[in-house]
């Protein structure tokens, strides 16, 4: 085993056509993570047709690489600008944005990219770890766990809502789970609030709902202020390297938080169904819950960064073991990844263990060599791309809601869902005026989804007493904690997160 | 009478001459112009790749032409079928979307904005004949133990009204199958269920189940359409005429998978050469190669033949039609 495992990745740094590969897979991956509304999965698409006719690990390398790092630069414009590239990024958002407000922005680009890196490589040590085990934890989670953990994601809204807060966060966390409700009823099949327009059939949009809560409002409000994003001028902010490094030595002050959110980042991900959100959001939630200071969160918080930016990176990890070893991808990224792997000529199955042992720890040493080497590669650059928070807004204004505009249209290729980018972003600019919550929105819009779904098949499959089984009782313990725990701190009047987030 | 014959052996003659000679002025128009080949789906998953495939060699097929695949996703392939049949009949706007929605142009479902009959149809690439897939740890191993089930068993399907549940729902009913249907599994969703064992079986396409097969993890016991001679044919086991007319309507959905067809009233001219590159697409070993990876070998009709084989598939008995009125909710 052991030979295995190191003589692949001798054989992969030895190899300067799968180095270079890799670099360029990094490039790739790190230019599509940056622009938002286009995932990594359209990268992999387009890419297709290059591996035709590449040597097998090479190729494999290659897509894996461009997907995995996609995570590591998507939060930049999320930190810099309040735009995150996908549900994901939306919860770097919450506590990015404001560090780059107080012109911290290089340090919190510093831990997010850090942590992003920390994450991909714990998510990778997830991974082999769990190879032995992976079926009977994978196969443990069935729609009635799925249904409890998008509540207990939901509950954490109690939390992200401060003292006199709460049933604000809860209102708008309603809200969003009724948006959730928006499309195709998955058992009926009535088409719900979508009048005649066939392009809500499929919901609402994520990302644009994403853009116009957080982005579109941000720029209103800089636009109306006047002056930089950073409300700190630049002589008088540490944004230097020192900065940088600062922010990059935050995620080691911060291990342990950073180690619990990739593994549990990585365990949702080797959970099909959940999806990459639901990591991010999850783990956000983890960190306020279990800060001794919660009031500090939405203000610049940075474990409100280093959490789900190590979820989302850790994830990946995950996420490859169903797919390599069931044949069955976890997520719509990996389904075209595992398409890419059947044309090099590798079958995912169980046999992957007897037949392609080598492949699997190149695999995994491809996670962690691309983590880093994007990890290198962001922290060079981002001391120049911080700066842009010192520009003026009216220059930079324009800029943004362009690329927030592309990126709504970019997502899914319809025009219809520019004009819901228009009108959520009044409500986003509402809630952002008036002081409300913005966060549990996005949280009931993306588990709200999952939440009917899987309670739509569990009550299929087993009727009303679906949440009998042993491991669906243990999250309806979490969930009743989580709730006495919310009540409890609000009774005592502590103030957990302030208005505005 | 003689003169009548004459004609018709003028026109035929001509019909023979022109036809080359249409193909060839088409051929001419497409240089230096841009052809947008628009997929029913996201970037990723069958229906894209294949499309790119078609796509890329059709380029190299229509000298100085530049296909542009454009993504047009939603409701399940109808926006981007009622995209390509809304658009200009200029002959630079061509596409592939589910076979599947020959079902909801059957019962004129809410949101159908074409009419299969009036479209340019280009071509078809592929079979994906169905399958009954069915767990590889139920006790289940053949036709027969499947209807002899006592009790019904869970089979998934995607969203009600998709194509797999209208599918499922149809042989459900017409062969009375002892089946209790769970929707809502979409992508690999039914797979994972059936490796959990709350799933038993689901009817598939065959090309999304092999992967599963080969792994172990489920059997076929019985298959509608294709070339394949592992499976029985669903259509050797059933003896009820109407239950073999749903079978044939099954079938032939298997038998156009992977279509590429353009708006009604394309020039004659521009489909012939469209037609020809096409063909010759389908020809090309490299495509046939490639195509072999993706999925399934191409097995290709062209033009008419496919239009022929679209029409049939729409011409349903009464009957036939009432059944799939209820599987998708319309009384």
């Amino acid at each position: 085993m052991i030979d295995v495992m190191f003589g692949a990745l001798g054989a992969m740094l030895s190899n300067p056509k799968t180095m270079g590969l890799m670099f360029i897979a990094v490039l790739i991956g790190l230019v599509v993570g940056a622009t938002p509304g286009i995932g990594g999965r359209l990268s992999i698409a387009l890419a297709i047709p290059f591996v035709f006719g590449m040597d097998m690990t090479q190729g494999a390398v290659f897509l894996l690489t461009m997907h995995a790092v996609n995570g590591t630069s998507g939060q930049i414009s999320s930190i810099m600008f309040g735009v995150p590239g996908d549900g994901d990024d939306a919860a770097t958002t919450i506590d990015g944005h404001p560090m780059a407000k107080k012109g911290e922005a290089g340090r919190a680009l510093g831990a997010s990219i850090t942590a992003s890196g920390v994450g991909g490589i714990i998510g990778a040590i997830v991974f082999a770890v769990m190879i032995p085990v992976l079926e009977p934890v994978v196969l443990a989670f069935s729609p009635a766990e799925f249904f409890l953990l998008a509540i207990l994601g939901i509950t954490f809204i109690a939390f992200l809502a401060g003292k006199g807060q709460i049933f604000k966060g809860i209102i708008v966390g309603l809200f969003g789970m009724i948006l959730a409700t928006i499309g195709m009823d998955p058992t009926t099949g009535i088409a719900r609030f979508s009048g005649n327009y066939l392009f809500l059939w499929d919901g609402l949009s994520v990302v644009t709902a994403v853009l116009a809560i957080f982005a579109v409002p941000e720029m209103i409000a800089l636009a109306a202020k006047g002056g930089s994003i950073s409300a700190v001028s630049i002589e008088n902010s540490s944004i230097s390297y020192r900065q940088l490094l600062g922010g990059v030595m935050e995620v080691p002050r911060h291990w342990f938080l950073a180690l619990r959110t990739s593994i549990i980042g990585a365990l949702i991900g080797m959970v099909p169904g959940l999806g990459g959100s639901a990591a991010a959001w999850l783990c956000y939630g983890h960190a306020v819950q279990t800060s001794k200071t919660p009031e500090r969160f939405g203000h610049g918080a940075v474990e409100g960064v280093i959490a789900p930016e190590t979820a989302s990176n850790a994830k990946e990890g995950g996420s490859l073991l169903p797919t390599l070893f069931f044949g069955i991808p976890g997520s719509s990224g990996m389904a075209v990844l595992m398409g890419a792997f059947l044309i090099l000529g590798i079958q995912p199955g169980p046999a992957m263990f007897t037949t392609h042992l080598d492949l699997v720890w190149t695999l995994i040493w491809a996670l962690v060599v691309g983590n880093l080497i994007a990890v290198t590669i962001l922290l060079f650059i981002t001391r120049w791309v911080a700066v842009l928070t010192f520009i003026n807004g009216a220059v930079l204004v324009p800029f943004i809601l362009v690329l927030v505009t592309v990126g709504a249209y970019a997502n899914e290729g319809q025009w219809e869902n520019l004009l819901i980018l228009v009108a959520i972003s009044f409500i986003g600019w509402g809630l952002m005026r008036w002081n409300w919550p913005r966060a549990p929105f996005v949280i009931g819009l993306v588990l709200g989804k999952i939440a009917e779904e899987s309670l739509h098949k569990a009550l299929g499959l087993w009727g009303i007493g679906f949440f009998t089984r042993p491991l669906s009782l243990v999250l309806i313990g979490l969930i009743c904690a989580t709730i006495g725990l919310a009540v409890y701190t609000n009774m005592r009047g502590k103030s957990i997160m302030p208005a505005g987030v | 009478m003689k003169n009548w014959t004459k004609s018709i052996l003028t026109f035929a003659a001509l019909g023979a001459a022109s036809g080359p000679a249409l193909a060839q002025s088409g051929v001419d128009f497409y240089k230096g112009k841009t052809v947008t080949y628009i997929v029913a789906t996201a970037p990723g998953g069958g229906y894209d790749s294949y499309g790119r495939l078609v796509a890329e060699f059709m380029q190299r097929n229509l000298p100085g032409s530049t296909f542009v695949v454009r993504n047009m996703p939603g409701a399940g392939h109808l926006i981007g079928a009622n995209a390509i049949y809304a658009s200009k009949p200029d002959g630079l706007t061509i596409g592939t979307f589910n076979t599947g929605l020959i079902y909801n142009q059957i019962v004129g479902q809410e949101g159908v904005k074409f009419d299969l009959n009036n479209m340019s149809w280009i071509g078809k690439a592929a079979s994906d004949p169905r399958v009954f897939a069915i767990a590889s740890q139920s006790p289940i191993k053949t036709w027969k133990e499947l209807i002899d089930q006592k009790t019904p068993v869970n089979f998934a399907t995607a969203g009600v009204g998709s194509a797999s549940y209208v599918e499922t729902v149809m042989l459900t009913s017409a062969l009375k199958l002892p089946i209790k249907l769970l929707t809502g599994y979409n992508g690999t969703d039914d797979q994972l269920a059936m490796r959990r064992g709350e799933i038993v079986g689901s009817i598939a396409s065959r090309s999304s189940y092999d992967q599963f097969v080969k792994n172990g993890f489920g059997r076929y016991i019985v298959q509608i359409g294709g070339k394949d001679t592992d499976v029985p044919q669903l259509s050797s086991l059933v003896t009820d005429p109407k239950g073999q007319e749903l079978i044939a309507l099954v079938q032939s959905q298997g038998d156009i998978a992977r279509l590429t067809a353009g708006p009604p009233g394309i020039p004659a001219d521009l489909t012939a050469a469209l037609v020809g590159a096409y063909k010759k697409a389908m020809e090309d070993k490299e495509l046939q190669e490639r195509a072999e990876k993706l999925e399934r070998p191409v097995e290709p009709l062209y033009g008419d033949d496919v239009l022929k084989a679209v029409k049939a598939a729409l011409n349903q008995k009464p009957e036939t039609i009432a059944i799939l009125k209820e599987a998708l909710g319309k009384k």
